[in-house]
């Protein structure tokens, strides 16, 4: 029973996984930008959301103004900071090192006005009843679940049925030929770093009603999305989503065999297996050296 | 006063070797590796069990330390021979991760959170030394090294393999080899430094082997300028003297104090790429670094 | 779960030295403190700072002292690496003359140094059992948690607990907690039947509450400290764990006691009797409640008594000229052993731990009620 518990466990943290992994892999496949700062909208929104919640806001507009935020800071980030590096060609290490600061700036400043520490949302849905012996659920579980499936179902929708999801599939691929059809490859670039942002928004709200936020949650959310989309396999979005949910397994089934202080490295050691053994992760085509 | 400053000084020196090499790394061979504070540890926590159970002897604690991050460098070389750009900054990250949790679970060789204390002043011959001159030497070698390198075989072998590897790899240079020598003289010296951080601070604890510290090595190294040889220095200076600038602002409440060093510190390094994306002392007109 | 404090700069200790310049031996008395003024633990900081504070008020009110005190406030961020640079500026730039330090961790990698330089270090908030004769500096006015264990779990395993397990935090605190455990239970006639340690920044606690469960414990005792202490309980509680929560005097935190899944936590805590109590006592509490609003705890009377502790040693060395240094605090500590402070009188043993009585209490509906 306790493995079922853990995996069961597993599966809820990472159907959130999956959705910040998406959002984080939709914005890489499309634009090559290693967003390393994705993690700080994942603040943004949960702390939004909780800050509507503890000022009796209607719930829906709380979850609204999280996803705004969190679209906001994903668009912000494409115009004031990518977008300049990249006009000067500056390296992908350029990018990487503008966008860590950005999430340092994010984390104090959270911390300066939201305060710092543990925070969280008091809500029946994370309280969790015995529903078999020694199993215990939360109504949260299918929440997220439900949330996860509900937004893979829209997103692939999006991206093979609408011109621009098309046109966005196109750009991670070749976005010469997009140019040469006259589309307009930086109006897509910030769909791709809205809707990828907006992706994180109800992971976030689901974290802040179960495990709390902190200012400095978002560093795990971006590691694990960077993760997810490296063994998942760089290019597909279902690899992500994928790896994603393999993670939060892993991270929580490994307790059937080790004690609790190793669940952290588990998935890091996962990702470092691959890159090491396969580079192309799970769905992802060949990488060049 | 005198104190204090010989403090900085000391701490400026052991993160410029940090630097240096990192720099080494980064802008000669073109391996962006953000897990050097995890040879940097191996190298504190090597020094540290040196001078406590063996003798507070510092070159030989240098010695061991070195030898042992050089060695299992190899973590590193390992992935920087599969893959390159984000990939290997991602396999860097995850070596980084499993790293800090192997530092704070193994606590007979590293104490654990609560670290190794009480650890010895250096001595040689049993004359007690400070630490300052001994890091200023190791940072005066490893730049003297690392110029000789650049400017030798070895060097251009680097180069040419950072801008385009295949075609290194086609004229016949021996790029496994020189990659995972580069790692391996990289980490030696990151090792170096740690020893020496493990004598000056007389305590090592995990903490000071985050991915932050990666990330602050890494910050200097390209707020400095990749690919330079002072520049990497110039930005340990800088971004060390920070804290005590700031500090200046008396109007900045106490509590909050750390919070608004760490917005600047972010502030900078955004605005810098934004702005200045070849570092201080780098050549702006350069254009494409390569990655 | 990581180890991702964002504190890389080197912080506070590189922090203007500037103004202030070493102390001549006729300038003020220099006290420092090593709390954690920021990051997940700032709330002890601050709690901490107010019972100094409120004792330099009374020291400078009563005149007690020739000299004037001037206080330095450390950030160590409850780590200690920060612990030990903010220690070092204090003891070699400002030659402080009386330290104060708090968190098992921090006090561990402290001491050495204040031991080198022979500064006292004074601690009311660690409760490391460790910590009693760490140096013949570093004295405790705060029951070490061996104390509090022995009086919490009998009390327990009188209300019919018998299986223990144990959730602690992967640090030296945790670690002395663990053993305290494995060694007092079978005593009282209880047994250990699993213990789980996590990272210092661990959020998730739904798996940890699975295997807790597993074990089938009667009680969970929980040993860590902060804002995480806050995460853990709701993750058990969110989690399926339904048992008797216990802990130590870290729990005695205003933010647990908000937290409706608290309901219940059982702890134990020094006693101190405000109201009844001395003149002494009375005063601080009635002018800590003035100044602040709220009833003072146990945390701000300890600081309180530490730096009142400072005044009344060099009091008596000042009255007979004798200079203050580390040892002739430490002789004059030694002579005297029994000191007026806030909660009665003060009485140290031979390894600079101050006794004193301890109670079992429980959170219920955010007030601390007595049980033993």
């Amino acid at each position: 029973m306790l493995f079922v518990q853990l995996l069961l466990g597993g599966v809820q943290n990472g159907a959130l996984y999956a959705l910040t992994a998406a959002g984080f892999a939709l914005i890489f496949g499309a634009t090559k930008v290693f967003h390393v700062a994705h993690g700080s909208a994942f603040t943004l929104a949960g702390y939004v959301f909780l800050y509507g919640w503890t000022h009796n806001w209607n719930s829906l507009l709380s979850c609204l103004a999280a996803v705004l935020v969190a679209v906001a800071f994903g668009v912000g980030m494409e115009r004031l900071v990518y977008r300049p590096i990249q006009r000067h060609e500056g390296s992908f290490f350029t990018v990487f090192v503008a966008a860590f600061g950005v999430s340092i700036v994010v984390q104090n400043l959270v911390g300066v006005f939201a305060g710092r520490g543990f925070a969280s949302i008091d809500t029946p849905l994370s309280n969790a009843s015995e529903v078999l012996p020694e199993l215990f659920l939360a109504d949260v579980f299918w929440v997220a679940i439900l949330v996860a499936l509900v937004m893979f179902v829209a997103l692939t929708l999006f991206l093979s049925r609408t011109n621009a999801g098309v046109a966005l599939r196109a750009l991670a691929q070749n976005p010469d030929l997009l140019r040469a059809y006259g589309l307009s490859s930086s109006r897509l670039s910030m769909l791709a770093f809205a809707l990828g942002s907006a992706l994180v928004a109800p992971a976030a709200i689901l974290s802040a009603m179960t495990t709390g936020l902190n200012e400095a949650v978002g560093n795990h959310v971006m590691l694990l999305s960077m993760a997810s989309t490296i063994v998942g396999g760089v290019g597909s979005l279902r690899g992500a989503a994928l790896a994603g949910l393999l993670l939060g397994v892993a991270e929580s089934v490994v307790l059937v065999f080790l004690e609790t202080q190793w669940a952290s490295a588990a998935s890091f050691l996962v990702l470092f297996g691959f890159i090491l053994f396969k580079p192309s992760g799970m769905f992802g085509a060949a990488v060049a050296k | 006063m005198i104190a204090y400053f010989s403090n900085l000084a000391t701490l400026v020196a052991i993160f410029g070797i940090l630097a240096v090499t990192l720099n080494f790394m980064v802008g000669f061979a073109g391996i962006f590796s953000v897990a050097h504070a995890v040879f940097f540890g191996l190298g504190a926590y090597a020094g540290a069990q040196i001078a406590l159970t063996v003798t507070p002897n510092p070159f030989l604690a240098c010695a061991v330390a070195a030898g042992i991050a050089g060695v299992l460098s190899l973590c590193l070389a390992l992935p920087a021979l599969r893959v390159r750009g984000e990939y290997f900054v991602a396999a860097s990250l995850g070596l980084q991760m499993v790293a800090l949790t192997l530092f704070s679970e193994v606590k007979s060789l590293t104490g654990g959170i609560g670290g190794l204390t009480n650890i010895p002043r250096p001595q040689v011959f049993d004359v007690e030394v400070g630490v300052l001159p001994l890091a200023l030497l190791a940072l005066g070698v490893l730049l003297w090294a690392i110029h000789a390198m650049a400017n030798g075989s070895f060097g251009r072998t680097l180069k040419a393999i950072r801008d385009a590897e295949s075609a290194a790899e086609a004229l016949g240079k021996p790029v496994a080899v020189a990659k995972a020598l580069a790692v391996a003289f990289a980490c030696a010296g990151a090792g170096v430094a740690g020893a020496l951080f493990a004598l000056h601070m007389s305590f090592v604890n995990v903490e000071s082997f985050t991915l932050d510290q990666s990330v602050l090595v890494m910050a200097m190294v390209i707020v400095g300028g990749t690919g330079t040889l002072f520049g990497p220095l110039v930005g340990a200076v800088l971004l060390l003297s920070l804290p005590s600038a700031l500090s200046f602002l008396t109007f900045i409440p106490p509590t909050e104090v750390g919070s608004v060093q760490q917005i600047i510190y972010g502030l900078a390094m955004t605005l810098l790429m934004v702005f200045r994306p070849a570092g201080l002392l780098g050549d702006q007109n350069k254009g494409k670094s390569h990655a | 779960m990581l180890e991702f404090s964002r504190r890389a700069l080197l912080g506070t200790a590189l922090a203007a030295p500037f103004a202030r310049g070493a102390a001549a031996q006729e300038g003020p008395y220099i006290l420092g403190s090593v709390f954690p003024q920021s990051g997940p633990n700032a709330e002890y900081g601050g709690v901490f700072t107010a019972g100094v504070q409120l004792a330099l008020q009374h020291i400078e009110a009563d005149k007690l002292l020739k000299r004037p005190i001037r206080y330095i406030s450390e950030d160590s961020q409850a780590l200690p690496q920060q612990g030990v640079i903010a220690m070092t500026k204090l003891v070699n730039i400002d030659k402080a003359h009386w330290t104060f330090a708090a968190f098992t961790a921090v006090s561990k990698a402290v001491a050495p140094i204040g031991d080198r330089a022979k500064t006292v270090m004074i601690n009311g908030g660690a409760v490391g059992p460790d910590l009693s004769g760490l140096s013949p500096y570093f004295w405790n006015v705060i029951p070490l948690a061996h104390l509090e264990t022995r009086a919490l779990l009998p009390y327990l395993v009188g209300q019919g607990k018998k299986r223990f397990a144990l959730v602690y935090v992967d640090d030296p605190l945790g670690d002395a907690i663990l053993k305290e455990l494995g060694e007092q239970l079978p005593k009282v006639g209880a047994e250990l039947v699993g213990s789980f340690s996590i990272p210092r920044d661990a959020q998730q606690f739904g798996p940890v509450a699975a295997r807790v469960r597993q074990v089938r414990p009667d009680a969970v005792y929980i040993a860590s400290f902060g804002a995480q202490q806050s995460q853990i309980i709701k993750g058990l509680r969110n989690n399926g764990v339904s048992q008797q929560l216990c802990s130590y005097s870290a729990m005695n935190l205003a933010s647990v006691g908000s937290l409706p899944e608290a309901e219940g936590m059982t702890f134990t805590v020094q006693k101190v009797d405000y109201a009844g109590g001395d003149a002494l006592t009375r005063r601080f509490a009635e002018d800590f409640r003035r100044a602040h609003g709220k009833e003072p705890t146990v945390y701000n009377a300890n600081y309180y008594n530490g730096c009142r502790l400072f005044g009344l040693l060099a009091h008596e060395l000042e009255k007979t000229n004798t200079a203050v240094t580390g040892d002739s605090l430490k002789d004059t500590l030694h002579r005297l052993k029994k000191f007026p402070l806030v909660g009665g009188t003060g009485e140290f043993d031979a390894a600079g731990n101050m006794m004193a009585a301890i109670e079992v209490v429980q959170w219920k509906g955010g007030q601390l009620v007595k049980l033993a």
